[in-house]
């Protein structure tokens, strides 16, 4: 355990110090800096895997592990708090998994400045490690907007035409989202600072403030600003189209398989996890925009003729289904959530790198342009097509896995079907007597169609009928560079789609706990309706039982008990309500 | 000895004036002054610090009230000196390049480094209003140090014009003060009025002459406030700073920008806090928080909006300098609210010393984009130059983000603890506005950005190179290191600003009323 002890600042400081060594290495040897970066990020990938050995087996999984918590600024009361547990660790596994691969795919479309590109995707690595890590509010905010500057310039240099107008507005949707975030998180440390007299921008303590119900929404609207416009949820989702098309491919892939999934994990921790009051009662109307964008965004992916257009509008539907599953409070769903961010991740990295292929080909990516390409490369239309199973949620595949607890998710929960809420009084009153049922659950499985219409739509045209068109005609398959970055994705898909428990069984306990705390916090808070200014609630009120693992590392704060007493068995069971 | 010791942080610049006008005298070739200006402003911010460390010493009344040699005015000392110093090294590349390397400049730039810190450090309405001439003549000279410029000509003349102008109704000002109070020294005015406001009026008579009183100092208190508002360029008094910065040879906009500004801040935090400060002492004048919490919000909102609109960087920076004005003040407005009345204080202050390092490295690194005849001031001639210098364009990079408020540079910390400090001290309307207005900024730091990451200069146009000038270059590492470790290490400089406000500090070293009552005002009865 102790040679791992300082892994999560291992993990998060590798990259940025290998990005910065990249800046010096020599420009007139691209193998050399191409070596560099591949074996950086194995590295790094390496070292992540350590992850799963010692530090989170899947017993203890529910606490944060590898916890890392020293004082930063501690007159502000600011920590330098990490910590990893199940709903973070495959995100970050993720991460490190894509990004070698990333760069490795990259190199045959950016060609120039490649010590740059290589330099600001081992830095944006580093942020959105430490993103997934931080425990800290102020270190969280730190890392979120250190995120923005490597991005933006990824797009805004190594894009395609209009690249400058995607950057800036990319930059600018996060920018202005989040510091409504950062004075939410201010308000809550003076608030805390009033009550105990010191300040503290760490989540675990600032887990038990207590708000006045109209104070925590406006928090809660803060919060579920900045992270909506980072998933993107519909109506805010408009950046993501630009930024995905004029992005290069590499940059694509990073953004729709990570970046993205800050805003939902981000709204699951801190914004789920900080209000669950506001949450709750917001729960309804988050399932229902998660919806709209599921179809919506299935409806316009299909009529576009941009490959990237579609399989951006493909993501807002994708994330659709990770906020419907959150939204849902049930375990299965936010298990199935957190599941859908690493397949979506996966499935959609593959599919941006392989449009980035034809795209380096043909310089185009207007589906109308291509037809028959099966004949031509057929190695490319095989991988092409597995993804797509992957995409649409084919059984085997990692989609149908993350898809399925979802729905199973919103069909079984209690707050989508607003059948317990009745009991509610005041304000959270909202009294349906006939139950809507599984409302959401229905729209979430016309989405899977329309999702299977649109793909299946645009493999019949671009791969199958006749190859009409002559530049197409003697089109090279894929390269050996273009199979080993596919490769990895692809067993991926099954590994995810085959054996899911795997992951799950990482996952559960983290999100068993994560449930229970939100849903003993919700009470406490819901019993302290009429309080008119800001209190603190029990200690044991935030910390469910501890489990055995519990009190190993000697951050006794820093935990949050598992809960092993409940049943691994009744995976499908909404605890939810 | 004791005394001496005491103003060292003021002397040396003083002295080293001397010498370098000496110096100017008998060397044979113009140039070369720029690395002793700066060994001077070092010297003298190390001095403050040694007293900072060292302790001041418990009786000061050997200053008569005139001046107040405090934690904060030595910090401030030390910030002035430490931003005249990376402007000289600034000056030293950028006059060379464009051939006005005359030898005036370096003694202006001195005197004018002098009589900043004499304005951090005046406790009585004559110190302040010596300083601030001191201070401000040697910038009229060096903003129209270019003197075949019709440009600089005009803002030299604009910004005497104004200054003028905002001295006469600090004098004004004061003189009301003196009428009212027969004091002229800070502590003495402020007992003064507190007792004015203290008794209670026997007859009707008195009752309305109490009343008039009242009325002249809250009018005496505004005509101080406006005064300051001008020098520190805050909305609506800012018309001069962009015609002014702009006008103004490069080298000189950097100075100017920095420690006008940051001595102009210490004197406005220091005198209002100390006559106005107290609630029950001022009577209705002290109501001027609430005034300046709107002029705070205009000058942030103006400042950033009209920066929006710029196409020349320079003309930019000088509207985003207005902008911070507007962050900078809402450590002021927030300082007589808060509980203890320090953090906001000490956000203030950490927030002068981030700016002076940020801005300089802009300014500087914009010095450095310009050779002798192609002086780089618009978006456009910045085209495409990260591309080609990515060194060069990286610079101007990292204080942009600093500027913007991006972590971990220190730009963003200080924002965040001003803006903290508001919120603690409940303004929160007050926050949200500048948080929105950071928003805003984002949009024009990220032009420049895009300038020169990702377009292409215009067919034909002359193509911006980086000058050869270990000066500046030598300034931008100082400036970067700066920006970089109190941005990533803040603690240690939140400390010093903290201590620096503390009670504790200031109780060592200002004097006492009665010691400042008694001794200074007497010797002017």
């Amino acid at each position: 355990m102790n040679s791992a002890r300082h892994l999560l600042s291992v993990l998060i400081w590798l990259p940025a110090i290998a990005g910065i060594l990249a800046l010096f290495l020599p420009r007139q040897a691209p193998k050399l800096l191409r070596g560099y970066a591949v074996g950086a990020g194995l590295i790094i990938f390496a070292e992540s895997l350590q992850l799963l050995v010692g530090a989170t087996n899947p017993a203890e999984a529910s606490t944060f592990r590898l916890v890392e918590n020293v004082e930063w600024i501690p007159s502000l009361g600011i920590r330098y708090h990490l910590g990893v547990d199940g709903i973070s660790l495959w995100l970050i596994i993720l991460t490190t998994f894509l990004t070698p691969i990333t760069m490795y795919a990259s190199f045959g479309s950016i060609r120039n400045r490649q010590k740059e590109f290589i330099a600001a995707m081992l830095i944006l690595e580093s942020a959105m490690i430490g993103a997934f890590v931080s425990l800290d509010l102020f270190l969280f905010y730190v890392f979120w907007e250190l995120m923005l500057v490597p991005m933006f310039l990824i797009i805004g240099v190594f894009g395609g035409q209009n690249r400058v107008y995607a950057a800036v507005k990319f930059f600018l949707y996060t920018f202005a989202g989040s510091v409504f975030m950062l004075i939410a998180i201010l308000y809550m440390v003076a608030k805390y600072k009033g009550l105990t007299g010191h300040y503290s921008f760490d989540y675990v303590d600032l887990m038990r403030m207590g708000f006045p119900v109209g104070t925590e929404r406006l928090l809660f609207a803060a919060f579920a600003l900045a992270f909506a416009i980072k998933v993107p949820m519909w109506p805010v989702h408009t950046w993501l189209p630009d930024a995905h098309t004029e992005a290069p491919t590499g940059g694509s892939m990073i953004l729709a398989a990570i970046m993205l999934k800050l805003g939902t994990y981000g709204f699951l921790r801190f914004g789920m996890g900080l209000f669950p009051l506001a949450a709750h009662w917001i729960g309804p109307t988050i399932a229902l925009l998660a919806c709209l964008g599921i179809i919506l965004g299935a409806l316009a992916a299909w009529r576009q003729y941009d490959f990237k257009k579609l399989i951006a509008y493909s993501s807002v539907s994708h994330l659709g289904f990770v906020m419907l599953g959150l939204a849902s409070r049930t375990e299965a769903g936010v298990s199935g959530s957190i599941l859908q961010m690493v397949n979506h991740g996966i499935s959609t990295g593959a599919l941006f790198l392989l449009v980035g292929v034809i795209y380096d080909r043909r310089h185009t990516r207007d589906v109308a342009e291509f037809g028959g390409l099966a004949k031509v490369m057929p190695v490319y239309a095989a991988m092409f097509v597995v993804v797509t199973m992957s995409s649409v949620g084919l059984p085997g595949t990692n989609g149908f896995i993350g898809e399925f607890l979802v729905i199973t998710g919103s069909f079984a929960s209690d707050l989508l079907n607003w059948s317990h809420h009745c009991s509610g009084a005041g304000v959270d009153r909202q009294c349906v007597n006939s139950q809507i049922g599984p409302l959401f659950a229905l729209l979430a499985v016309s989405g899977v169609v329309l999702g299977a219409v649109y793909m299946l739509d645009v493999v019949q045209k671009v791969f199958f009928g006749p190859n009409s068109n002559p530049r197409n005609a003697h089109l090279e398959d894929l390269n050996t560079r273009e199979r080993r970055a596919v490769i990895p994705l692809i067993a991926m898909i099954f590994a995810l789609g085959l054996f899911p428990t795997t992951f799950r069984e990482r996952i559960d306990p983290s999100v068993r706990s994560f449930l229970t705390v939100y849903n003993a916090k919700r009470e406490a808070l819901g019993s302290r309706r009429a309080e008119t200014a800001p209190y603190l609630l029990d200690e044991a009120t935030v910390q469910p039982p501890a489990g055995e693992g519990a009190a190993a590392e000697g951050h006794p704060t820093a935990m949050r008990g598992s809960s092993n007493h409940s049943h691994r068995a009744s995976n499908l069971v909404a605890l939810g309500d | 000895m004791n005394l001496v010791l005491l103003l060292s942080p003021i002397l040396i610049p003083v002295v080293g004036a001397l010498v370098l006008m000496l110096l100017d005298a008998f060397q044979k070739e113009e140039g070369g002054l720029a690395m002793p200006t700066a060994l001077i402003h070092f010297t003298a911010a190390a001095m403050a610090l040694a007293l900072w460390k060292h302790g001041l010493p418990a009786d000061v009344s050997a200053l008569h009230g005139y001046l107040t040699i405090d934690k904060v005015s030595l910090f401030l000392d030390a910030t002035i000196a430490l931003g005249g110093a990376i402007a000289s090294l600034l000056a030293g590349g950028y006059l060379a390049e464009h051939k006005l390397d005359r030898g005036e400049y370096y003694p202006l730039i001195t005197f004018s480094t002098a009589g900043a810190m004499m304005l951090v450090s005046a406790s009585d309405v004559l110190m302040l209003f010596l300083g601030l001439e001191t201070m401000s003549l040697g910038v009229y000279a060096m903003t129209g140090f270019r003197r075949g410029s019709p440009r600089s000509a005009e803002a030299a003349m604009k910004y005497f014009l104004l200054g003028s102008f905002a001295a006469a109704l600090l004098l004004f000002g004061s003189a009301l003060l003196y009428v009212l109070t027969g004091h002229t020294d800070y502590a003495g005015i402020a007992s003064a009025l507190h007792d004015a406001a203290a008794q209670t009026a026997a007859d009707a008579t008195a009752a309305a002459q109490q009343t008039t009183r009242a009325r002249v100092g809250i009018f005496a208190m505004l005509l101080v406030l406006v005064s300051m508002a001008f020098k520190v360029g805050a909305v609506p008094f800012h018309m001069w700073t962009p015609d002014a910065y702009e006008g103004a040879p490069t080298s000189s906009m950097a100075y100017m920008s920095v420690v006008v500004k940051a001595a102009a801040f210490g004197a406005f935090a220091r005198i209002m806090l100390a006559i106005f400060g107290d609630a029950n002492s001022a009577g209705a004048a002290a109501g001027w928080p609430a005034a300046l919490a709107w002029i705070a919000v205009a000058t942030m909102t103006v400042g950033n909006l009209i920066a929006l609109a710029q196409t020349s960087v320079k003309r930019m920076l000088a509207y985003s300098s207005i902008a911070h004005a507007g962050y900078l003040l809402l450590g002021l407005v927030a300082a007589p609210r808060e509980e203890g009345g320090t953090t906001a204080y000490a956000a203030m202050l950490f927030y002068l010393l981030s700016y002076t390092v940020s801005n300089l490295g802009a300014v500087g690194a914009l010095i450095l984009a310009g050779r002798r005849g192609a002086e780089s001031v618009s978006h456009d001639d910045l085209a495409g130059y990260a591309r080609r210098h990515p060194a060069a364009g990286f610079a101007l990079t990292l204080f942009l983000l600093s500027l913007t408020g991006i972590p971990p540079t220190v730009g963003f910390f200080s924002k965040f603890y001003v803006v903290r400090s508001a919120l603690d001290a409940g303004f929160t309307t007050l926050a949200i506005i500048a948080m929105i207005n950071s928003a805003i900024s984002a949009y024009y730091y990220l032009g420049v950005l895009v300038k020169m990451y990702m377009r292409d200069p215009a067919p034909g146009a002359p193509l911006a190179s980086p000058m050869r000038s270990g000066y500046v270059t030598a300034a931008l590492i100082v400036s970067a290191f700066f920006v970089v470790w109190m941005g990533v290490m803040p603690e240690r400089w939140l400390d010093l600003a903290r201590e620096a406000v503390s009670p504790a500090a200031a109780n060592a070293a200002a004097p006492t009323a009665d010691n400042a009552g008694g001794s200074a005002p007497a010797a002017q009865h």
